[in-house]
């Protein structure tokens, strides 16, 4: 099963909760002729139809191919960008752990360490300037948002008043 | 009648010429960080115009409208995440160009397109105002319609070669639209009670998920793109450039000012469709995607045309035609301004301020842009571990300051992880964002007409703006897959060939 296989496959099951999420949009008396569910509906029709077409075309395309022996073409880029998966989630879970620890350590200490672990985590060499440009960086950004534009930035439990 | 006495007087007897150079540059900045919006931008000084001069008031706000509308073209070519929401169509072009090297070009280009559609726009402001403003009023529900479909019609043209994925991302756009409370009924639809998604996704937060995250999750780990090695110079584009860029410029220049008189779509639509335009009647329509000078000039001088002429309705009759206008009518009725016909008899002083203001700001825009720009550059060629530590600080920074929710920064980093599968799955992403961009002004527009006609959908066919719309739409779609079509053969043919 290819890359087309696969997407059209999980188009349809988008499609598939979407429509199911739709059973809970309420009615109202204040709708109109279409109502709520209306454009939803139609949209998750509209999604499955296309996943469908995706999957149908991708298998055709697979059968052909098989057919000419000639698939070789594209796969090592593939395999590159999926060798490179999990360390792009883990970029992301940098973020994940970003949201959960502002409430407690608040804006200018989670931008130091996301910065910070960040710069390591891309590589950079264990150097003081890690440290150095993590901590400016927040200061510049607390600066930038916090005092600059008035942005109410998480001042966090743990060091409350200290950054605010 | 403003004599050359008055147009004197205000540059040197008054602090015009700082007031729209600090302007200026204040909007810049903020359009430049990314969820920092040109609204924001305005409501954060508006504040301080309480104790100006109401002339000097409306100029300072009108230059930072301006300043901002091209500031956010800046991270849009430089970290690929649009400032504001109509710098979305800069990044495809832009950033490509960014990443041959050629940022200080980019941005030169987009600074003088900035500049071109900003003082044609100042032009039609000046001069058509009146005649201009009855098309804002004949604006009625099934007409946005019409417009929203042609704006959705570019989809057609953006599918990156399968139409059915380009299809099911608009799909995909359409329905994250559709997150929130209902535009008519009021019922909430998909919110999981979840009390942050009430207002819906904002389309800021799709962009940013879609084009930076899933970018710095891309160049992640990778050894091949350690440095971006563009010049720290802004290269002005030459007079052969700006021959070449013309026909882009005029494009903009038209679509701009129409849609500033329109209210609803911002600059996002009259980008999007003058990048989609630029490219039907470029020389070299291959080069879009791929760092095209034109890709870049086009959207820009619409979006910087759009920042004046939604003046004219606003200045007429008081119609906000995005979150900006209604910032800038709340600093005109702080300060005692209605506006209306009567504005211009009463107070010529204001509008005075207001064209010579925005004049000054959209030529200090050249010098603002050559002293700050290389310094952007500078910054983003920095070594990749640091520049990504500081770019993925620096969006969920802007994120927060949307709505002061944590809970955007969750739904930026979702999008982010579906923008990324999206790209493995070669999915286009510019199809999902038009429909995020304009799904709630379709599905509005429709449903208010046909509660207006009783559910007849006649309605779209007796609105002759609504069928002008919907016919171009029509045009569009059949033009774009034809040529598509064409394409297809014609790869297929040369496949068959070799």
């Amino acid at each position: 099963m290819n890359k087309d296989s696969l997407s059209g496959l999980a188009l349809i099951a988008l499609a598939a909760v979407y429509y199911w999420a739709t059973g809970a949009i309420a009615d109202s008396t204040l709708g109109d002729e279409v109502g709520a569910s209306g454009l939803p509906l139609v949209l998750a029709a509209a999604l499955a139809a296309f996943g469908l077409m995706l999957l149908v075309r991708s298998l055709i395309e697979v059968r052909a191919a098989r057919a000419k022996q000639s698939k070789e073409i594209a796969i090592d880029d593939d395999e590159e960008q999926d060798a490179k998966m999990p360390r792009a989630i883990g970029f992301l879970a940098f973020g994940a752990a970003y949201i959960l620890i502002l409430p407690y350590v608040g804006y200018l200490v989670g931008v130091a360490l996301l910065i910070g672990s960040i710069t390591l985590y891309e590589g950079a060499a264990r150097r003081w300037t890690v440290p150095v440009a993590a901590i400016g960086g927040a200061v510049l950004y607390w600066a930038v948002f916090v005092k600059l534009l008035g942005v109410n930035q998480p001042a966090g439990t743990l060091f409350q008043g200290l950054f605010s | 009648m403003t004599t050359l006495w008055d147009i004197f007087h205000l540059l040197t007897g008054t602090p015009l010429v700082f007031v729209a150079i600090a302007g200026l540059t204040w909007g810049i900045l903020g359009g430049a960080l990314p969820g920092i919006s040109a609204s924001i931008t305005m409501a954060l000084v508006l504040p301080f115009t309480y104790t100006m001069d109401p002339a000097m008031a409306i100029a300072l706000l009108a230059c930072v409208y301006i300043g901002a509308e091209y500031g956010g073209s800046i991270p849009a070519i430089l970290i690929r995440t649009p400032g504001t929401n109509s710098a979305a169509a800069t990044v495809i072009d832009g950033y490509e160009l960014n990443k041959q090297g050629r940022a200080g070009e980019a941005l030169g280009i987009s600074l003088m397109s900035g500049v071109v559609g900003s003082l044609f726009g100042l032009a039609m402001l000046m001069m058509l105002t009146e005649p201009l403003s009855w098309l804002a009023l004949a604006f009625t529900p099934a007409s946005y319609f019409g417009l929203g479909i042609l704006g959705l019609s570019v989809i057609a043209s953006m599918t990156g070669g399968s139409l059915v994925k380009g299809l099911a991302a608009a799909v995909i756009g359409l329905m994250i639209s559709t997150v929130g409370t209902d535009p008519i009924s009021g019922v909430t639809r998909f919110t999981f009670d979840v009390p942050d998604l009430l207002s819906g996704v904002d389309p800021v937060l799709v962009m940013v998920g879609l084009f930076a995250l899933t970018e710095l999750m891309s160049q992640s780990g990778s050894s091949n793109v350690t440095r971006l090695k563009s010049s720290v110079r802004i290269t002005l584009p030459s007079w052969a450039m700006m021959n070449k860029l013309k026909r882009a410029q005029i494009i903009g220049c038209i679509l701009g000012t129409f849609e500033g008189l329109t209210p609803g779509g911002g600059g996002s639509i009259a980008a999007f469709m003058s990048y989609n335009e630029a490219k039907r009647w470029s020389k070299t329509p291959e080069k879009f995607g791929k760092g095209s000078e034109e890709g870049v000039a086009a959207p820009e001088t619409a979006n910087n045309t759009v920042a004046s002429t939604a003046l004219i309705p606003l200045l007429s009759f008081g119609i906000p035609s995005s979150n900006s206008t209604a910032v800038l009518l709340g600093g005109l009725l702080m300060h005692g301004l209605l506006p209306g016909p009567r504005l211009f008899e009463q107070n010529p002083q204001v509008i005075d301020s207001l064209y010579v203001g925005s004049f000054i700001a959209i030529i200090a825009q050249i010098g603002v842009g050559i002293v700050i720009l290389p310094a952007c550059i500078w910054l983003v060629n920095r070594p990749r571990p640091y520049r990504a530590g500081f770019i993925f600080a620096l969006i969920l920074s802007g994120i927060y300051t949307l709505n002061g929710s944590l809970f955007d920064l969750g739904i930026a980093l979702v999008l982010g992880l579906v923008g990324y599968l999206m790209r493995i799955a070669r999915i286009p992403f510019l199809p999902m964002i038009l429909g995020v961009v304009l799904g709630h002004m379709v599905e509005s527009s429709y449903r208010r007409s046909l509660v207006l006609s009783g559910g007849d959908h006649m309605v779209f066919l007796q609105d002759p703006i609504a069928v002008g719309f919907l016919l171009a739409s029509l045009a569009f779609v059949v033009f774009s897959l034809s040529r598509e079509l064409r394409e297809a053969r014609k790869a297929k043919l040369q496949e068959a060939h070799s």
